[in-house]
């Protein structure tokens, strides 16, 4: 009984220290969300704007023959790049992140392609690494408040391998294909996993039904879109930490809430098994001595 | 012993208190009985006519003993005539006992009147000596995967089941009788101390079923018996075990359903005996009797008494002064826990707190001893887990705890199997699972090669076979 009694005291204990640990990451995440959120409203439409921009001049200039507006004739080996958090403590986020990752993973390989990982955020390193797969590239330590330069950095490294091709020459293994799996945030309540192709362009993203603009090239085509190619992944890939930062946040300060919750629910299991464990051992104390009073006195008066 | 002198059986004393099971009786000065001497007298109730037995206790002094009952003391008056038999209880021994079942007094229960011709031992007996205690272990296969690798069990040795209200111990003793006595050549004896007799009655038949009846003697002395009776009742068994190991140069097994009872029995006349009552209400005599009858139950050179006892639990605290005395006495306990029987895993053996003494790489060997001890880390290692689980989810455990809990899930499950017993209430039949296979298995499982099987397929299940049989059958569903 006694034993059971510091067992339950010292889980109590524990399970409080737990506790306190996540209610200060809750108020963390609380208190950096707006932050967060304001900053990925204002990144989205220069996003979205250099998105129909680029869709709308590839469907102008049909005759453009970039790899980023034309898929490439053969596509042998994929990029895949998933967004995931550097610190735990935030439920399914990254367990969400890394499934979709190996849906389209799957998919990609029942195509036939080859995929070329990059990965930012320790939870995803970490994920690859235990399982011995290897990473072209990875980054971390953002990913709860991402940089345009973090952004550039990634950026800077995948354009390279697309615009090298699979089919090159310098031995340097490319991509042709660019896919991004980050966590999109709709609301505090909903974030979701999703895998975007951004590079070459989707189709979907060009769905602007009014009439396109005629553009002029100045100076050529060529060029132009060369200088655009790097700004868009770019943009693309900084609204995509984003989103996957405010994302991180609002699941780390749902699960906080939620394991807070469940700690108080533990402790209060255990406060009362503890006290009835207490109230046991009283009550048999009380009832040995009672008894033994008794039987002695019994035995005396028998004399 | 003590003062008395002469025990003859003419002795006649009289009744001078009754309170309950305990009677005190003024014998003539030169004739006081000797301690644990049997005493008869005669009882009319409601025009029916019994003897009672009584047996001593104590002697108080000035000639007056104190006795315990074996049957209710209803309409036994103060003054009535009470002979000494000048023996302790006696049973009848020998080959022909068994087949039959008697009570604690040796009187038979299926055929009265059977039995009385035949030698009688008392059953108050001395242990073996130290130096003609067996010294060799063995280990018993049982076919059952958890009680197997986790708590092997010593051929000639003495084995607990521990257990609180209605997690599984009768079942598991019977399971037990069906997977050892039927295969055993020897002898078996069962002894019912305080459970219920309904249970009595089915093992009664389901051995007659069996065609085992023949070779087994059954003692019973029930919850409707007094105190006194149950007290008796092991020692009663235990007697007959003891003439088939010494006189018959036998291996016996015996099984005791359930021997707190026995403790308990010697709670209820402790006090009206005069005792002051130790911890928790016990008899400050607990740990005495324990030791009194557990010490009987043992193995001399080349003959042995394997006994299997079922030891309930009071409001599953394994700290209670009656199991925490028992424990001490064997050479393997297999515990079984509430938490495990919600879970429906069945047999709800608690991996972690069951052990046994042969559990030792010199014993049954290093692969065995290895795999064990896997099986435990791993379930150590979830359970040290599942606070962690409860308030953050398993999202948060590291990957190397997530591969660790996923198996511990696997393991836990596997640790289940179909039982015979539970035939009645699962419909599946029960398995047997070689040791050999069942080591391979879960080496198997601790090591991985099941990670991709999903997780009901390990559930009541016996060995490699059914469970990739159960893989197969899920996957085409």
């Amino acid at each position: 009984m006694a034993a059971e009694l510091r067992i339950l005291r010292e889980r109590v204990r524990a399970v409080r220290s737990i506790q306190k640990t996540t209610r200060a990451f809750e108020l963390i995440a609380t208190s950096r969300i707006g932050r967060a959120r304001s900053r990925m409203v204002s990144a989205r439409p220069y996003a979205e704007e250099i998105t129909t921009a680029l869709a709308a001049l590839g469907a102008a200039a049909s005759n453009l023959e970039h790899p980023l507006l034309v898929p490439r004739q053969q596509v042998r080996r994929a990029g895949v790049l998933v967004v995931t958090s550097d610190k735990g403590m935030c439920g399914g986020y990254n367990a969400n992140a890394l499934r979709r990752a190996e849906e389209l993973i799957a998919l990609l390989h029942e195509e036939g392609k080859d995929v070329a990982l990059y990965v930012s955020g320790r939870k995803g390193i970490g994920y690859y690494r235990f399982r011995g797969r290897p990473m072209v590239a990875n980054w971390s330590g953002f990913s709860d408040q991402p940089h345009y330069d973090n952004a550039a950095d990634m950026a800077d490294e995948v354009v390279g391998a697309f615009l090298a091709g699979s089919d090159n020459e310098t031995g340097e293994e490319g991509i042709d294909e660019l896919h991004v799996v980050y966590t999109e945030f709709r609301s505090m309540l909903t974030q979701s996993a999703v895998a975007r192709r951004i590079a070459p362009m989707d189709i979907e993203y060009a769905e602007s039904p009014t009439a396109m603009p005629l553009y002029e090239f100045e100076p050529d085509a060529e060029t132009l879109l060369g200088a655009l190619l790097p700004k868009y992944v770019k943009t693309r890939l900084f609204a995509a930490l984003l989103d996957s930062a405010a994302s991180e946040l609002a699941s780390r300060q749902r699960a906080m809430k939620a394991a807070t919750d469940n700690a108080q629910e533990l402790i209060r299991t255990y406060t009362l098994q503890m006290n009835q464990a207490r109230q046991a051992q009283i009550t048999q104390e009380i009832s040995e001595i009672v008894g033994g009073a008794d039987a002695l006195a019994a035995a005396g008066s028998e004399e | 012993m003590m003062t008395t002198t002469v025990s003859s059986e003419t002795a006649t004393g009289r009744v001078v208190r009754v309170i309950g099971p305990v009677v005190d009786v003024e014998f003539p000065r030169d004739a006081v009985p000797q301690l644990f001497n049997a005493l008869h007298v005669p009882v009319t109730l409601s025009g029916l006519e019994r003897t009672l037995t009584l047996e001593v206790a104590q002697h108080l002094g000035d000639n007056v003993v104190r006795t315990i009952s074996m049957q209710p003391t209803d309409g036994l008056v103060r003054g009535v005539e009470v002979k000494d038999t000048g023996n302790p209880i006696s049973v009848p021994v020998g080959e022909a006992v068994k087949g039959h079942v008697f009570n604690a007094l040796g009187d038979c229960l299926d055929e009265p009147g059977y039995g009385s011709d035949f030698e009688k031992w008392g059953i108050h007996r001395i242990p073996p000596a130290f130096d003609k205690l067996e010294g060799r272990t063995e280990m018993l296969e049982t076919g059952l995967k958890v009680i197997d690798l986790l708590t092997p069990y010593v051929r000639g040795g003495k084995i607990g089941l521990f257990g609180g209200a209605g997690v599984g111990k009768t079942v598991l003793i019977q399971e037990m009788i069906n997977r050892i006595a039927r295969n055993h050549r020897g002898t078996s004896v069962f002894a019912g101390v305080g459970e219920r007799t309904r249970e009595g009655n089915d093992l009664i038949l389901e051995l007659g079923e069996a065609n085992v009846l023949k070779d087994t003697a059954l003692v019973f002395g029930q919850m409707d018996e007094p105190p006194g009776t149950r007290m008796r009742v092991a020692l009663s068994a235990l007697t007959m075990a003891e003439y088939f190991r010494d006189v018959q140069n036998q291996d016996v097994l015996l099984f005791i359903d359930n021997i707190f009872r026995f403790t308990q029995a010697g709670s209820e006349v402790s006090t009206l005996l005069g005792r002051m009552p130790s911890a928790v209400g016990y008899q400050p005599t607990l740990a005495d009797e324990m030791g009194e009858l557990q010490e009987r139950i043992t193995s001399t050179k080349g003959k042995s008494i394997t006994s299997m006892q079922a030891i309930y639990v009071p409001a599953d605290d394994y700290t209670d002064p009656a199991p925490a005395t028992t424990f001490a006495h064997l050479d393997a306990t297999t515990e079984l826990s509430r938490s495990v029987f919600q879970k429906g895993i069945f047999p709800a053996v608690d991996p972690l707190s069951s052990t046994s003494r042969i559990l030792d790489p010199a014993i049954v060997g290093e692969d065995h001893y290895r795999v064990a001890q896997e099986v435990i880390r791993i379930l150590q290692r979830y359970k040290d887990l599942q606070d962690i689980i409860a308030i953050l989810g398993m999202d948060e455990l590291a990957e190397e705890d997530k591969v660790v809990v996923q198996r511990a899930r696997r393991v836990e499950r596997f640790l289940s199997q179909n039982m015979m017993a539970a035939e009645q209430f699962t419909g599946l039949p029960g398995s047997t699972v070689p040791l050999k296979e069942t080591i391979e298995a879960f080496d198997k499982i601790t090591k991985g090669e099941y990670d991709h099987a999903p997780e009901q397929a390990f559930f009541l299940i016996g060995g490699l076979e059914d469970l990739e049989r159960r893989i197969e059958e899920i996957a085409k569903r």
